[in-house]
């Protein structure tokens, strides 16, 4: 853990240093760049809520990720997944009306249950087809994308509009702003809290793990491998389709075109980065979205274009990967020369 | 007898990261036209030693003289070109390719233009196998052959790159006992055409039986170095243990008690429709140790997975202490059952997760103090004492309860597991090959435990490919022969003989007339 905590920060570094010298050779200053860069990302008031609220879908996807990694199901569905919850809340926020303190927990579990309908799909032709979950839930994502813009385009079409939209849900599904920050950042971090909780101190959790590495012990090992199967896709599904419900009723309070874009791909991303640990995807969740953030204001300021952080997220995505293994070896090498000394001495 | 040293290796050490010390200051020599056995218990550090040698690994100190001249191979490449061949456990070859096809591999004899002169390499390898007498077809596909014939062409693999070194590392581990006596005197008569042959193994009596010399290792260490003429298998298990080892049964005589298990007319079809069990029908009593005997591959497997549920059955029934579990799930069937399967990696435990993890397997949904938060959470705490109490009842030697299991030697994650199943406290218990792959001292201990499972009024079913084993512990043999259960004979009215007879086909009219 410690370990893993100081290669993460070792290879960030590293990252930043290759960006610098990426920066540098193109003859643009680094110390200004990165200095916009944290500026406005996590050192202006503005800059840190955005940051945060732009944290929410991708740790909420980058959670989904890591548990069904770490559990054995490939789902790489979370972008159709995200766009089914953002539905889901979007159609409950038309067409209930509630007071809000009904209508905001009615809009999340809707959000929540069109994920894991989406996702439950996939885990149902596998159990019955012996489908890949693999290859269903990157094909569903396709599938939700065009129901998505079907449903806003004619059923759902906002006339006043002219690209395709719903019109806004109804203003007690809205999230309201806690100060400046966004009340779905406070939705995310319980469900990241949620989430450790299952997987670090959970009977699931650690019946998922198990059968992550090795499905064959934990089945002789009284394991249920198929519901845990079942169960782990519906949970993955649902956080990605909570992702989804918090952008709608936090942010632009309707189904735009193009919703999500690629936050569930980033999420996906960031579950490699932290090696599908549920801490480490919290705190890259944070980074990704803070440079993301901070690429924006860097290019107002600074003559860098946006599309740099693109190659920074990369450099960091490699660097950290693989650095994980290398700064392994090192540790092992020295601990090796101490033994060493020890058995000479 | 004084042959010239042609090897010598001078404090060698060497340290797996991260303080794994496999040698430490390692000498040893080894002589020109020698078989010279390299013995020791699993992780004495024998295979290490050769690999060092032969450019596989690195080593941390030491010196290399290969005749006379100081040396260093970096890789097998070149450990070759100097005439210098290692055959591994796990063979290499492409099955798709013929004999001399993976023979010459590598080193072709080419035309002008680089084609390959298939002719004069097949013609070759031909005067090799009869140069060597090795009785192999040089045509055939090496997917075809057995498995013995395959390590012969390994062999032969690096005689035609003409070593005169040959390091085998546990040669006889894949072979049959009758596949044995062959490559024995394949090997003695490459030692007296002038090849040194230095040959790692851990079974005492193939050692005796074949080396001029052989060298003890114990834990990263030499213990000695002797011929082997003077030596006993008692000397060499001492040598290797550190202390006395019983080769003979300790069983005490005990009336064993009521039916505990019973497996009736069992089938099992394979997913090609094939019968793999046929009407298997085994019985265990409380008190009592059956053993299970047979060729690999004889439905052994099969009768496991049919009692643990991993095989669907088309007919038969099985009960434990009077409950019919035979449509049970998994779970309930480890109520009753305690399972140490053959495979440690595959079935025993995940290796890439922590011992704790591994050890609390099972007991995580069975026993109630594992709970906590109404059972949606996991007590780690208590988790962490069960871990404490295998690694004090079973004498597991490890580092902290969140270390990789992975970290643990092979002795050590079976008994851990070992632990993990008898803790379940269930009235039977199957074990699967549980001693396979390990060293002598954990075989004892293992038989041990058998024992004291037996005393306890416990009911063991042991599948083992090992006759000695069942001999030593088991009270009944049963021998399985293409899915059938052959013969049920008692171990003190018995031979070894008689059931290798059943195990290869024998029936049970024949067995009348040689009478027991």
């Amino acid at each position: 853990m410690r370990k893993q905590a100081l290669s993460g920060i070792l290879g960030v570094l590293a990252a930043f240093a290759i960006g610098a010298l990426v920066l540098a050779l193109q003859g643009f200053n680094p110390v200004a760049t990165y200095g916009a860069l944290l500026q406005y990302s996590l050192f202006s008031g503005s800059g840190f809520t955005a940051t945060v609220t732009r944290a929410v879908p991708l740790i909420l996807t980058g959670l989904s990720a890591s548990i069904a990694f770490a559990s054995g199901p490939v789902n790489l569905g979370q972008p159709g997944q995200l766009v089914m919850g953002a539905l889901g809340a979007t159609l409950v926020g038309l067409f209930v009306h509630l007071p809000s303190a009904f209508l905001v927990p009615l809009c999340i579990l809707a959000s929540l249950l069109g994920g894991a309908l989406w996702s439950g799909l996939a885990a149902l032709l596998k159990r019955a087809f012996a489908m890949d979950e693999f290859i269903v839930t990157l094909m569903l994502n396709f599938i939700a994308d065009y129901f998505a813009l079907w449903v806003i385009t004619y059923p759902l079409f906002d006339p006043s509009a002219s690209t395709p939209m719903t019109r806004p849900i109804s203003t007690a599904a809205w999230l309201p702003d806690l100060g400046s920050v966004n009340t779905s950042v406070l939705f995310m971090v319980l469900a990241a809290v949620v989430c450790w909780l299952i997987m670090s101190r959970g009977r699931s959790g650690y019946e998922w793990r198990m059968t992550g590495q090795n499905s064959l012990f934990a089945r002789i090992g009284g394991c249920k491998v198929n519901a845990n199967y079942v169960r782990v896709m519906l949970v993955t599904g649902a956080l990605a389709g909570l992702a989804g419900g918090l952008m709608i009723m936090g942010g632009p309070h309707r189904f735009v075109k193009g919703l999500g874009a690629n936050y569930a791909w980033d999420g996906i991303m960031i579950a490699v980065v932290a090696s599908n640990g549920i801490s480490g995807t919290f705190l890259y969740g944070l980074l990704f979205s803070a440079l993301q953030q901070g690429a924006i204001g860097m290019e107002l300021v600074t003559a860098v274009p946006s599309e740099f952080i693109d190659v920074l997220q990369a450099v960091i995505v490699l660097v950290v990967v693989a650095g994980r293994v290398s700064l392994n070896m090192v540790f092992d090498r020295l601990a090796t020369r101490r033994k060493l000394k020890e058995s000479a001495g | 007898m004084a042959r010239d040293v042609l090897i010598d290796l001078q404090h060698i050490t060497k340290v797996f990261p991260p303080d794994t010390v496999a040698l430490s200051d390692v000498s040893v020599s080894f002589e020109s036209g020698e078989i010279h056995a390299l013995v020791g218990e699993n992780g004495a550090g024998k295979s290490t030693l050769m690999k060092v040698f032969y450019g596989l690994e690195r080593r941390d100190a030491g010196d290399i003289f290969f005749k006379g001249a100081k040396v260093e191979f970096r890789t097998p490449r070149e450990a070759i070109s100097a005439g210098i061949g290692m055959v591994h456990q796990e063979i290499l070859l492409i099955p798709e390719y013929t004999v001399w096809q993976n023979i010459v591999l590598g080193a072709e004899p080419v035309r002008a233009f680089g084609t390959i002169d298939a002719h004069k390499a097949r013609e070759a390898v031909r005067q090799r196998i009869e140069e060597f007498q090795f009785n192999l077809d040089p045509d055939a596909l090496v997917g075809d052959i057995s498995v013995a014939a395959r390590q012969k062409v390994e062999i032969l693999k690096l005689l035609y790159r003409n070593v005169s070194v040959l390091v085998l590392d546990e040669p006889t581990a894949v072979l049959t006992p009758q596949e044995i006596p062959q490559l024995f005197a394949e090997l003695a008569r490459l030692r007296d055409k002038g090849h040194t042959i230095i040959f790692i193994s851990h079974r005492l009596d193939e050692v005796l039986t074949l080396s001029d010399r052989v060298t003890v290792m114990r834990h990263g260490k030499i213990v000695g170095t002797s011929a082997a003429s003077g030596l006993t298998k008692e000397d060499l298990a001492r040598q290797m243990v550190g202390r006395e080892v019983l080769f003979t049964s300790r069983r005490q005589p005990q009336e064993p008690g009521e039916i505990v298990f019973r497996a009736r007319e069992l089938n099992c079809n394979d997913t090609e429709h094939r019968a793999r069990l046929r009407d298997a029908t085994v019985e265990v009593r409380a008190g009592e140790i059956v053993g299970v005997a047979g060729v690999e591959g004889n439905g052994q497997f099969e009768l496991v997975n049919a009692i643990m549920g991993l095989a669907s059955m088309t007919s038969g029934t099985l009960d434990v202490m009077g409950k019919d579990i035979t449509h049970a799930d998994i779970l309930t069937r480890r109520t009753l059952i305690a399972f140490v399967p053959q495979d440690r990696g595959k079935m025993g435990a995940s290796v890439a997760a922590s011992i704790l993890e591994d050890a609390i397997m099972t007991h995580h949904v069975l026993d109630p103090r594992f709970r906590t938060w109404r059972g949606l959470g996991l007590d780690y705490r208590h988790a962490a004492e069960f871990v404490d109490q295998i690694r004090e009842q079973f004498t597991v030697s490890m580092g902290h309860s969140s270390d990789p299991f992975r970290s643990l030697s092979g002795g050590n994650q079976q008994k851990v597991i070992l632990g993990r199943e008898l803790l379940l406290e269930t009235p039977f218990v199957l074990m699967d090959q549980p001693t396979r792959g390990l060293d002598v001292g954990s075989i004892e201990y293992v038989h041990q435990l058998l024992l004291n499972l037996r005393s306890r009024k416990r009911a063991v079913l042991l599948v083992s490919a090992d006759l000695d084993e069942l001999f030593m512990v088991a009270d009944r043999i049963v021998v399985m022969c293409q899915g059938e259960v052959v013969v049920d004979l008692a171990t003190d009215a018995t031979s070894r003989e008689e059931v290798g007879y059943y195990m290869l086909g024998g029936k049970e009219a024949a067995h009348a007339e040689t009478g027991s």
